[in-house]
């Protein structure tokens, strides 16, 4: 019977997995944000499983399904805002160029 | 029982070779693609599991999120089509420890641990739906705004970043000249 929540669980995990290597061994803005994506699909993978599966009765976990889905959503926007700036400011979003950012 | 961990295991294999996919294609296009395939295939393992509401929303969003994020790797990147064969990578090694050491922790966690018993049952979808607007609009309509509101500010943001800032001074310049 838990062989379906596993199943579920070790997905997520493997997908967490693929992203953390995604957005640490990227250069470029956007293939790191590609990453970070990767990362919070496993979440999301991993709090549908718990709802469905330990508590169906309780609505909280898709309330956090969808506080999930936001921090994508701005994820996106802000990371996409960030992209255009740097573009314009050095015509490229390598982040290998970007050292001048740090403290 | 067993159709469902059938179809979610064929499901979550895709979200992960897509995954796979994202970072071993050099075509940036193809990369935005697979994502898209890859959180499509997660909307899917949604939809196995019975949340349908969540599972047609993620397919929806992830849908049109990836297609700005493929026109965006069009306008950003210097080799869209990947036809340089370009690496596009930095400390590899490192990165791949990490994602393996961050996975296998999540495995351990979810096979070592005692999950108790597993409902067989889930509410129908009308019920879903039902419930969970009585959720948004309930007990968790602070969160609710609060993520309303997140999404407005970041909008607004992104937008101010992502203007072009006029050089004053030059401006001033100008204007004296003139």
């Amino acid at each position: 019977m838990t062989a379906v929540l596993i199943v579920a669980l070790v997905t997520g995990a493997i997908l967490f997995g693929i992203g953390v290597y995604g957005a640490l061994s990227q250069t470029n803005l956007v293939m790191i944000m590609m990453g970070v994506e990767l990362v919070l699909a496993g979440a999301l993978v991993n709090l549908v499983a718990f709802w469905r599966f330990l508590h169906p009765e309780s609505y909280s976990g898709q309330m956090f399904v969808l506080v999930v889905m936001t921090v994508m959503a701005v994820e996106m926007a802000v990371g996409f805002g960030v992209a255009i700036a740097r573009f314009r400011a050095r015509g490229s979003v390598e982040m290998e160029e970007a050292e001048d950012l740090k403290g | 029982m067993g159709a469902q961990a059938f179809f979610l295991a064929v499901f979550g294999l895709a979200a992960i070779g897509f995954g796979v996919a994202v970072f071993r294609t050099s075509s940036m296009v193809r990369s935005a693609l697979a994502l898209l395939f890859s959180q499509t295939a997660v909307g899917c393992m949604f939809l196995v599991m019975q949340t349908e509401f969540l599972g047609v929303l993620q397919i929806m969003m992830m849908a049109t999120e990836m297609s700005i994020m493929a026109i965006f790797m069009v306008m950003f990147m210097m080799d869209p089509g990947g036809l340089g064969g370009m690496d596009m990578t930095h400390q590899k090694r490192f990165s791949i420890g990490a994602g393996v050491v961050a996975a296998g922790a999540a495995i351990a966690v979810a096979l070592l641990a005692d999950w108790g018993a597993v409902t067989a049952q889930a509410p129908d979808a009308a019920m879903q739906t039902r419930e969970l607007g009585h959720e948004l609009l309930g007990r968790s309509m602070l969160i609710f705004e609060t993520a309303g509101v997140t999404i407005l500010t970041a909008m607004i943001a992104a937008t101010a970043v992502a203007i072009p800032v006029q050089n004053l001074a030059s401006k001033d310049d100008k204007e004296v000249s003139q």
